[in-house]
């Protein structure tokens, strides 16, 4: 009697989910579409005592939270931080880093007041990290005070926070506006400051990164002239390069804790490539199929699943297909939730809470869910396209993982030409060392607006350097523009201005647009373009999407930076026909690259939108033009080009034509195996194919053949000589320090865009290697694919 | 050097910043050219075309000006004394005064301050103090400015010389402006702000409660011309100031300047009268609530 009530339970209690069984009928089911699968192995712990040294007070409100013992990287950083050495702790997601600088800022609280300031890039991450600390706190009855500091800081709880708060969490952007020019107020604070902790700092790259790494070079100041030099403690995800790039970003010195003692499971990954639909135009089923299909059978196989969606609009779209699978009675909770920026803070955090609970089983989000918020173990991530760095990548599948069981990730690839590329080259995948993350603290405008606002802050003597930077030079420009003036060896502020509210930390010098939607009357602003992508993006006439969302663009007030939309339902996109002349205006570098030769410079840009095509979805045929007016753009900036002389072109191409299409096609690979190395936005980095002196450039025309185009300006004798060149350019005035290091791997990238147009399947050309052709050649050695195989490979060292 | 200027200007209209052109000043001497570059360097430097200019040149000659009034106490301080007969000297009980004693009248000093700006922060400084106190029976205005950066340290010592521990400062909206403000340049000349521990009447809160509505504003012009009948010839107004003290920084050019001075003067004479104008002592019937 008792076994069958037994085996009448065993009946009724759910089988416990295994990952493998998705997993083997994946790869059963859809082998065709699985482009690489491997497994990464299962680490087991590394455990390490509490330090010696902790006080008592902390050791017990840590044995209280369930914490009796460390990891070995969390031991790691407390010595190295009681050594006073600046650290940097590179560990993946969910291993506990926040212990590292936890432990000795709040012992450091305990024992003698001293303060911590806290950086997060968000204000969810922010709140997370301050409710942890108040439960410590509490635990432990420790007496420490930690306190957001941000935007939504009211008023009156400001002075009370600077007075008293002991560990004062902010953002980025806080310090640079809120904080650093009204330092006075906060003198106790930094009068006592002894830990800088920022977290995230693989996500400060680019312009933002530079503009931080400037943002600390103030604080530098700020924390000399109240007498202190806190030790800073830095978290990165993994990166190619993380102690580098924290050395960069606070300018000295910094010890490196790489190796994790966290366990992980087994990872199981897998490359997907959903079907070619239409092989001429190398159309593919959309990622959006391929991952509702994954996500319906992880779900049924009653897995935890989290799917990472390119935009807004998708979450919505893939929440919206789940929901009708899994959802359809309301009356039970619902298992699927979607999460994505826009949504209400308590709605988020409530998404969290039942994530954490295990009580949703499909959750879809934007990259909101990136960065380090908990949201307890899920069992299968799924990307819907590639995030656009291999290191992002990672970060997002390290988000599946329980201890004793392994778990999925799955890429599913897009039509874009990264992701063909990423999800073509499995083995690359898998080699690959995330990306280096760079920045450039020097760069002139950048630089130039962080001195300013230090000028604010402190007076410069004569003497005093910015980080390693001499200022006199912009002082001087500074002073002749009236701001700052000079009066024996003193830099002293003399402007009626505050100048950090001018500088953006997300943008090169001002001059971003805004798009305002007007539509049902209404006005609100829903999007910000920098001024390089503007007239690319904003003419008038022009669908401009945000989040996904269409929005035709009426109006583009040029001088008052606002572009006018409205909501629109048309069948097309449009494409804006661009010019772009390149001059160069001086070679730093050069080195030969197989017949040829590879440059690194300066180059001065000119751009033009002459008028842009309307070109339907789906079909992709083009069913219009129209024009554009705007003003020409002009930058100056750094760039890398690569050149063949005339007689390698004559001997071998049979024509003018076919060595353009090559250059054109060449330039589209170049391009894209170059934005995956630099973990470039995509406007980051430009291409351009043209000569070298801007006499002549190249445009593709409607059946996507290269034209060859001399300027209105050209003298008479440079139409007849033909030096096709292939650029590659940082789309910011000054550059962004892209360049340089593409430059020393040239050769790599010759040899990849190589192996891209290669390995491609498509037959005469496509989207994902050379560029869109649309007129389809006979003669298969003719074909623009074949061109650009044939430039690169002249220009590939032997 | 107009090569860097150049260069930053063209790559600042790349970069959509719509800048008014700067305005022509002195070229200024190059401390000494750039040493120790590096690799990374080199490259900033051609971007920005960095070379020292070589000799200085000299400053242009002060146009002619108004003389600087009062005596320089101290490099780049100036200090100015006046005396008025004083009509009474009766003790004042100031509004909402905590306690309902009246104060002898030689404790208060009726304070204000013109600045370099309103944008608040550490860049922004006062470079002008001035005072009005009852001493003997008289009123006495005392004025402090600078006529060069470096005397700021001076004078925020002279002042501190003006308070006693008894001290009742009065202001119009000094409480959030001008005494915060002194205290931040008090900490970056790393002093002791003396204000800090100072009793402090605002007059501006008292003033609205009592005159809100009845003109355009209670601004200290507006109270001024229709409560106390006072009114003023060829005055600069006070948003002015910042832009005066830049031009005599910059070019010598001490009109306006003296001009920021007489309106401060009156400004101060004109708190001093409005102290005794709300008087609880004098008047007690006018206020529609006790303190």
């Amino acid at each position: 009697m008792s076994t069958d009530l037994a085996r009448l339970i065993a009946d009724k209690l759910p089988a416990p989910p295994d990952p493998a069984r998705l997993l083997a009928r994946l790869a059963q089911r859809y082998a065709d579409r699985i482009t690489g699968q491997f497994t990464v192995p299962a680490r087991p712990a590394r455990y390490a005592e509490l330090p010696a040294d902790l006080s008592p007070q902390l050791r017990e409100a840590l044995r209280l939270r369930g914490i009796s013992q460390l990891y070995s990287h969390q031991a790691e950083a407390w010595n190295a931080v009681q050594r006073g050495l600046h650290t940097v702790v590179v560990t993946p997601t969910a291993s506990g880093k926040s212990l590292c600088y936890t432990l000795p800022v709040v012992d450091a609280a305990i024992r003698s007041r001293a303060k911590a300031l806290y950086l997060f890039p968000t204000k969810a991450l922010a709140q997370d990290q301050v409710a942890e600390l108040l439960e410590l706190n509490r635990a432990g009855n420790l007496g420490v005070r930690a306190y957001t500091f941000d935007g939504d800081t009211p008023g009156d709880a400001r002075q009370a926070i600077r007075l008293h708060g002991d560990i004062v969490v902010s953002n980025p952007d806080m310090l640079h506006q809120g904080m650093l020019p009204h330092h006075t107020k906060w003198a106790q604070f930094f009068e006592n400051l002894r830990y800088v902790v920022i977290d995230e700092i693989h996500s400060y790259r680019g312009v933002f990164g530079s503009h931080l790494a400037n943002v600390l070079r103030r604080l530098a100041r700020i924390c000399a002239f109240y007498g202190v030099e806190p030790t800073f403690i830095l978290c990165s995800a993994t990166i190619g390069n993380p102690q580098e790039h924290a050395e960069n970003l606070v300018g000295r010195p910094v010890h490196a804790i790489t190796d994790s003692g966290a366990p992980s499971g087994e990872k199981h990954v897998l490359l997907w490539n959903p079907p070619v639909v239409n092989p001429d135009l190398g159309l593919r089923a959309s990622a959006r199929s391929q991952v509702t299909r994954i996500a319906r059978a992880a779900i049924r196989a009653k897995l935890k699943a989290l799917v990472f969606a390119p935009s807004r609009l998708m979450v919505e779209v893939l929440t919206k297909y789940l929901k009708d699978v899994f959802d359809h009675d309301p009356r039970k909770p619902a298992r699927i939730h979607a999460y994505r920026g826009g949504y209400l803070p308590t709605e988020r955090r409530r998404t969290e809470q039942l994530m954490r609970a295990g009580q949703i089983d499909g959750l879809v989000s934007t990259s909101a869910l990136e960065l380090g918020v908990d949201i307890g173990a899920l069992d299968v991530v799924l990307l819907q396209g590639y995030p656009g760095s291999i290191a992002a990548t990672w970060q997002r599948f390290g988000r599946a993982g329980r201890r004793q069981q392994g778990s999925i990730g799955v890429l599913v690839a897009s039509s874009q030409p990264l992701d063909q590329y990423i999800v073509r080259h499995p083995e690359f995948f898998r080699a690959a060392p995330p990306e280096q993350a760079r920045i450039a603290p020097d760069q002139p405008l950048i630089l130039l607006d962080h001195i300013r606002c230090a000028a604010f802050e402190l007076a410069f003597v004569d003497g005093d350097s910015f980080g390693p930077v001499p200022p006199e030079a912009y002082l001087q420009v500074l002073a002749e523009s009236d701001v700052v003036h000079r009066e024996g060896s003193r830099w002293e502020w003399i402007a009626d201005a505050y100048p950090a509210n001018a500088v953006n930390l997300r943008s090169v010098a001002d001059g971003n647009f805004v798009v305002v939607d007007r539509s049902d009357g209404r006005q609100s602003i829903i999007a910000e373009v920098d001024y390089s992508s503007a007239a690319l993006t904003l003419y008038e006439g022009a669908i401009h999407m945000v989040q996904s969302v269409p929005y035709q663009v009426e109006k583009l007030d040029w001088d008052g930076r606002k572009a006018y939309v409205t909501r629109t339902h048309v069948d097309y996109y449009t494409d804006a026909i661009d010019y772009t002349r390149l001059k160069v205006l001086e070679r730093f570098d050069g080195i030969r690259a197989g017949q040829g030769n590879a440059y690194l410079g300066e180059v001065h840009v000119v751009r033009r939108v002459a008028g842009y095509k309307k070109i339907r979805y789906y079909t992709h045929e083009n069913i219009g033009y129209g024009p554009v007016t705007l003003p020409d753009q002009e930058l100056h900036t750094t760039a890398l080009w690569w050149q063949l002389p005339q007689e390698a072109l004559d001997e071998a191409f049979a024509s003018r034509q076919d060595a353009l299409d090559g250059f054109l096609g060449a330039a589209t690979a170049l391009h894209t195996v170059a934005s995956v190395r630099v973990m470039a936005e995509s406007r980051d980095l430009m291409k351009s194919v043209g000569s070298g002196d801007a006499s002549a450039f190249v445009e593709r025309d409607q059946r996507g053949r290269g034209q060859w185009r001399v300027a209105d300006d050209a003298a008479a004798g440079d139409t007849e000589r033909f030096t096709p060149t292939v650029y590659l350019y940082d789309n910011y005035p000054g550059g962004v320090g892209l360049s340089d290091p593409l430059f020393r791997v040239q050769a790599e990238l010759v040899r990849e865009a190589r192996e891209l147009i290669a390995a491609c399947a498509c037959r005469a050309g496509c989207p994902a290697c050379v560029g869109p052709v649309l007129a389809v050649d006979e003669d298969a050695a003719a074909t623009p694919k074949a061109q650009a195989a044939r430039v690169l490979a002249l220009l590939h060292a032997a | 050097m107009s090569a860097l200027i150049d260069k930053l200007r063209r790559l600042r209209n790349q970069a959509g910043v719509q800048a008014a052109p700067p305005v022509p000043a002195m070229p200024v001497p190059v401390s000494d050219a750039l040493a120790r570059i590096g690799d990374e360097r080199q490259r900033l430097r051609r971007l920005l075309d960095l070379r020292p200019s070589g000799k200085p040149s000299p400053r242009m000659p002060a146009r002619a000006t108004l003389p600087l009034r009062g005596e320089e106490i101290a490099p780049g301080l100036y200090a100015l004394e006046q005396r008025y007969g004083a009509e009474s000297l009766s003790p004042l009980l100031p509004p909402r005064w905590p306690d309902c004693t009246p104060l002898a009248r030689a404790r208060f000093l009726c304070f204000d301050t013109e600045t370099t700006g309103l944008a608040g922060g550490s860049g922004t400084r006062a470079f002008m103090i001035g005072a009005a106190d009852w001493i003997g029976d008289e009123l006495r205005v005392r004025q402090l400015y600078l006529t060069a950066m470096s005397g700021e340290g001076a004078m925020l010592a002279a002042f501190a010389r003006w308070l006693r521990p008894d001290t009742v400062l009065v202001s119009y909206n000094g409480r959030s402006y001008d005494a915060p403000l002194l205290a931040v340049r008090y900490r970056l000349q790393r002093l002791v702000n003396p204000l800090r521990d100072c009793a402090h009447v605002d007059l501006l809160h008292p003033v609205r409660r009592i005159y809100r509505g009845r003109w355009e504003n209670c601004r200290l012009a507006t109270i001024e011309r229709n409560v106390l009948r006072i009114v003023r010839e060829d005055d600069l107004p006070g948003s002015e100031a910042p832009a005066a003290w830049r031009a005599f920084l910059r070019d010598g050019r001490s009109t306006d300047l003296m001009r920021v001075l007489e309106h401060n003067r009156q400004d101060v004479v004109t708190l001093a009268r409005l102290l005794e104008h709300m008087d609880q002592n004098a008047t007690p019937s006018a206020w529609l609530t006790s303190a």
